[in-house]
């Protein structure tokens, strides 16, 4: 083959991918360039001028105050460790439940995760008020820890559904193998499921981290104390009754935003190709 | 017969102490030892009660000094505003000196969602003692049965309803009874841009017929006559009002020859002239990406909107060089009547600490905490500070002068409905589908229907 | 040699068990695996059905009663009479055509970009990891935030919205008033939806496309298939899977959407979606067996709809 001629064509075709890029993230990335320019501003009970991005006057103070109000760095904390919490029992339980449905024989498989697949179609704003009373039944109201169980219960569904897809495709052949050589289902689980799908469960634990990071509505509703109030409600908070200060609640949302993207970008690593094709050498 | 039978519930009647425990579920001894416990706290607070009030509800002489424990208060002032300031740095820490044994919890809730974590609570029974509630909740929180009959239980009650403004403690009322004490107050006024009156060369109107009659000037120097968001109960009333009319009959069993007669079409009339002259903007049908009241007002596209007090700090913030000017609401052939808005703080029945809790609403509706309330834009309620107030804040004059007469909305559970169609029928006659006789027929039609549920 | 995600989980409910024989040695075998599946299912799925299943029954109950909260409130029954006035709401029914209408634009849009922007990072591009957060970025940001951006982006007056309708593309004379009316609130509405989920997409379609071995688009290449076909022929059938997963989820999340609609319009011009349509009917007008019935019978839709596309790619499947 032509050497420059493969050469150029690899430049022409990076050069096409990059303009693609650039454009779309231009696009998906400008309201969030918004957010940050009005985050900037001291006076934002109104949105500015959109064609403008760098504002006259750039200030932190709406970033000092909020960040030096009062329990701001409680509120962070407690959504940290129920975020924790919630996405380590979420990637754990549902990956188990994913393997067994794959890989394992048992009466009612199909019927269970049938149920499973049901669990997807119900929207969870419906079953608000069943909840409430159930998670006052079990004493699990006005507590940090009780909002655990049921982020992790109402995200299942998902994660199952999600990781059964992934663990779907990892070669039979492979299980089989280990199987022969005398390899409980617990120790083909950890030794070769989890390592093959991680670009799986690194999916996982993003969208796991991000769900209850963010969790709103369930949180407002069985939480009173203010010792036990999450970074979403502190937020929302910040918005008055017949105005808001946008700058504010932009500082605020930018702030907690960058726990979930240091969580994105530490678990988008294993998005590396070719981690099945190691598998299939041996 | 009747919640679904996964669903437990228990009825505790305090008079006769028997439990009746609803549902397939069986309750354990274990499980009944708090309703226990609840009954024997009913039975002690009764006893407490001096003066030989009948009906144990718990609430004492004012001033009593045997009283303590946690009083939850549910209110939804924003962090960093200078009314949560004012709650938790002044007020509540000058009650707790003088009930050291009381301890206030004051919980915040954002505004948009209050109402939806208390419909919840009360389906799981579990509300605070005292809430910050909106006006208009409150017949349907007393409909609902979790509210305290303050007019029955409180013993001094009149004495203190004689003291604040009728309109807002009427929006208390339910069944002949008061389910809770009016807290904050406010209205709307007339706020007009100056200069775009100067450009066109035409005073500010103060009736209904100047105000049609400056519309064609104003629109030549490129503003809108009057400017509102939607045609709610709101936004509307004023119109309606001043023009004579009315929405219910004063027992609020029906709409039909109130809704829809002469003098109420004639109000809601002004509005449809207003809009088919190019007059009033299309925000009032609903445009959430529109130009809103306040921006347009500085910019010059409206020459008057309807708003409330909390505008001034707002824009104070956010437009320092605008000079803001109010007059009371167009007037019509009824008047010039606006409606009133505000917080009621209304005490639960399921509450554990009824004592200690009317004392903290007791002291909530005193001078002193009224007065600091207003230092930070809050009107009081008391009508005897009327004259202080503008010396507390000059802003508050207009506003003052319009309560004098200025109406509540209807109190009744069905308002929320009502609201809501009153909005739709109205749009459709702005808009032309409908001469406005139809739609407010249609409407009192309507919400005849709804009020008949409740009477 | 099987590819990453050539089947899709919903053939695992089709996939027919071999016959076992019959032989005691065998009987043991199959009760300890079937107890080892027990183990690894039972802890979630008791959790999910203690928070999820039994909270979904208790509301199918609440559906055939006019529910009444409140203390000593009596619920009467009314059987199926809350899903027979449900079907003759034409508000209700204009709500699922808006929910229905969303999901038919919202969904091929964010899987036709979502996969593009996959497949364009999912090469040794330097800087892809900075782009992978870029595109992330929309789906992380709180949907109030986003909501109040877009309604300011598709502003009646000079917004950028109308700035690219009237100014670039001349679709219209003047600004459009994009929430004044029902259908374009609909585009503002789809607009915010695709924007927010194409990263989302791009995120499942990115972990699916890097499990394709790379041995399978080198021995492409080396046949002489260009991007184009290596595209087409290797990586879309090895994330078939993916796709028919991605597929069925978009779908329900298009018919379950809420928040945007609640917090852009309010369901005004007629921009009701059954979601906020259930709302209003429970927590403001307290109607909750009405509100219940109507989360059903979307429920039901949903789950019609989701049977017929799992029953549709079984096909393709065996093909």
């Amino acid at each position: 083959m032509d050497m420059v001629g493969s050469r150029r064509r690899r430049a022409l075709s990076y050069a096409v991918r990059y303009a693609f890029l650039v454009v779309a993230a231009f696009i998906l990335v400008y309201p969030f360039l918004f957010m940050v320019s009005t985050s900037l501003k001291s006076r934002s009970f109104v949105l500015g001028d959109p064609m403008k991005l760098i504002p006259d006057e750039p200030t932190i103070e709406n970033y000092v105050r909020v960040l030096t109000t009062e329990n701001f760095g409680l509120y962070f904390l407690n959504s940290t460790m129920v975020a924790v919490a919630s996405t380590f029992l979420i990637v754990l339980l549902s990956s188990m439940m994913a393997y067994a449905f794959t890989r394992l024989e048992f009466p009612g498989r199909r019927i269970l995760f049938a149920c499973i697949v049901v669990g997807l179609t119900i929207p969870t704003m419906m079953l608000i008020i069943p909840q409430f009373l159930l998670a006052r039944d079990l004493q699990l109201l006005n507590s940090l820890a009780g909002l655990v169980p049921f982020y992790v219960g109402t995200a299942l569904a998902f994660n199952t559904f999600l990781l059964s897809g992934f663990f779907q495709g990892i070669p039979k052949e492979l299980d089989e193998a280990m199987e022969i050589d005398g390899a409980g289902p617990w120790r083909r689980y950890v030794s070769l499921a989890l390592p093959l799908s991680k670009p799986a469960l690194g999916t996982c634990v993003i969208f796991a981290f991000l769900g209850t990071w963010d969790e709103f509505a369930w949180a407002l509703t069985v939480l009173n104390d203010v010792e036990q109030r999450t970074l979403p409600i502190a937020i929302a908070l910040f918005h008055g009754q017949h105005s808001t200060s946008w700058g504010l609640v932009f500082a605020a949302s930018l702030i907690a935003i960058v726990p979930v993207l240091i969580v994105y970008i530490v678990f988008q690593r294993f998005f590396v190709a070719g981690l099945a094709s190691g598998a299939i050498k041996n | 017969m009747a919640h679904p039978g996964v669903i437990g519930s228990h009825i505790a009647d305090m008079r006769t102490m028997k439990f009746r425990v609803k549902g397939k579920r069986v309750k354990t001894l274990k499980q009944l030892a708090p309703l226990a416990a609840l009954g024997v706290a009913a039975l002690a607070l009764g006893g407490c009660t001096a003066g030989g009030e009948t009906g144990s509800s718990g609430i004492g002489q004012p001033g009593a000094t045997d009283i303590s424990g946690t009083v939850t208060f549910w209110h939804a002032f924003s962090t960093d505003s200078t009314e949560v300031a004012t709650l938790e740095d002044v007020l509540i820490p000058a009650f707790e000196d003088r009930f050291p044994d009381v301890d206030v919890k004051a919980v915040a809730v954002p505004y948009d969602e209050l109402h939806q974590k208390l419909i919840t609570a009360v389906a799981g029974d579990q509300l605070p003692d005292l809430v910050r509630a909106d006006i208009i909740w409150v017949p349907e929180l007393a409909e609902l049965g979790v509210l305290e009959p303050l007019s029955a239980s409180m013993p001094d009650f009149q004495e203190i309803a004689d003291k604040v403004f009728p309109g807002p403690l009427a929006t208390n009322r339910w069944k002949g009874e008061y389910y809770g004490l009016p807290l904050g107050t406010n209205t709307r006024v007339t706020m007009y841009n100056a200069d775009v009156f100067a450009a066109a060369g035409v005073e500010v109107p103060a009736t209904f017929e100047e105000l049609l009659a400056a519309a064609p000037a104003l629109k030549a120097a490129g503003a809108y006559a009057f400017a509102d968001n939607g045609a709610s109960g709101w936004n509307v009333l004023p119109w309606i009002w001043s023009a004579g009319g009315d929405i219910v009959d004063p027992d609020v069993t029906k709409a039909s020859g109130y809704l829809n007669s002469p003098e109420s079409v004639a109000g809601v009339q002004m509005l449809v002239d207003l809009y088919q002259g190019g007059y009033l903007p299309p925000i009032i049908l609903g445009d959430a990406g529109g130009l809103s009241t306040s921006d347009g007002l500085v910019q010059g596209d409206y020459a008057t909107i309807y708003d409330g007090p909390w505008m001034y700090p707002i824009f104070a913030g956010q437009y320092p060089d605008f000079e803001l000017h109010d007059a009371p609401v167009f007037a019509g052939a009824g008047g010039s009547i606006s409606v009133v808005g505000g917080e009621d703080v209304v005490l639960t029945s399921s509450s554990q600490n009824k004592a200690a809790a009317a004392e903290f609403l007791r002291y909530l509706l005193s001078e002193e905490a009224q007065l600091a309330m207003a230092k930070v834009g809050v009107m009081p309620v008391l009508s005897g500070l009327g004259s202080d107030l503008t010396g507390i804040n000059p802003n508050f004059a207009t506003f003052v002068e319009q309560l004098a007469n200025a109406r509540p909305r209807p109190a009744t559970p069905a308002w929320p409905k009502i609201d809501a169609l009153i909005q739709d029928e109205i749009r459709a006659a702005i808009r032309g589908d409908k001469t406005v006789q139809e739609a407010l027929d249609d409407a009192a039609k309507q919400a005849d229907e709804l009020l008949a549920e409740y009477n | 040699m099987t590819t990453s995600m050539g089947t899709p989980p919903t053939a695992l409910i089709a996939s027919a068990t071999p016959r076992r024989r019959r032989t005691p040695a065998a009987a043991g075998a199959r009760r300890r695996a079937a107890l080892a599946g027990y183990t690894f299912v039972l802890p979630g799925f008791a959790l999910y059905a203690l928070v999820m299943l039994y909270p979904a029954v208790q509301t199918f109950l609440l559906s055939l009663r006019d529910w009444k909260i409140g203390r000593g409130a009596v619920s009467p029954w009314v059987g199926l009479d809350n899903y027979v006035e449900a079907f003759q709401d034409p508000k209700f029914l204009d709500s699922l055509l808006n929910a229905l209408v969303y999901t038919v634009v919202t969904v091929p849009l964010q899987i036709a970009i979502g996969l593009f922007l996959a497949v364009l990072l999912d090469s040794k591009l330097p800087g892809r990891v900075a782009f992978r957060v870029l595109f992330y970025l929309p789906v992380v940001t709180s949907w109030v935030v986003v909501s109040l951006l877009f309604q300011f982006m598709f502003s009646s007056g000079d917004g950028p919205a109308n700035f690219i309708a009237v100014d670039v593309l001349h679709l219209a004379d003047e600004n459009i008033g994009w929430f004044r009316e029902r259908w374009t609130s609909f585009i503002a509405i789809c607009a915010l939806g695709v924007w927010k989920g194409i990263g989302w997409a791009m995120l499942i379609f990115l972990a699916a496309l890097t499990a394709v071995p790379r041995e399978l688009h080198e021995a492409a290449a080396l046949d002489g298939a260009g991007a184009g076909k290596r595209f087409w022929h290797v990586s879309v059938p090895a994330i078939r899977g993916a796709l028919a997963v991605v597929v069925i989820l978009l779908v329900i999340g298009g018919f379950n959407v809420f928040i945007s609609v609640l917090l852009m319009t309010g369901g005004a011009h007629d921009t009701q979606v059954p979601l906020t349509y259930m709302y209003t009917q429970a927590f403001e007008f307290l109607e909750f067996g009405y509100g219940s019935a109507i989360s059903f019978t979307l429920t039901a839709i949903v789950l019609a709809v989701s049977a017929l596309q799992y029953w549709w790619t079984r096909r393709r499947m065996a093909d």
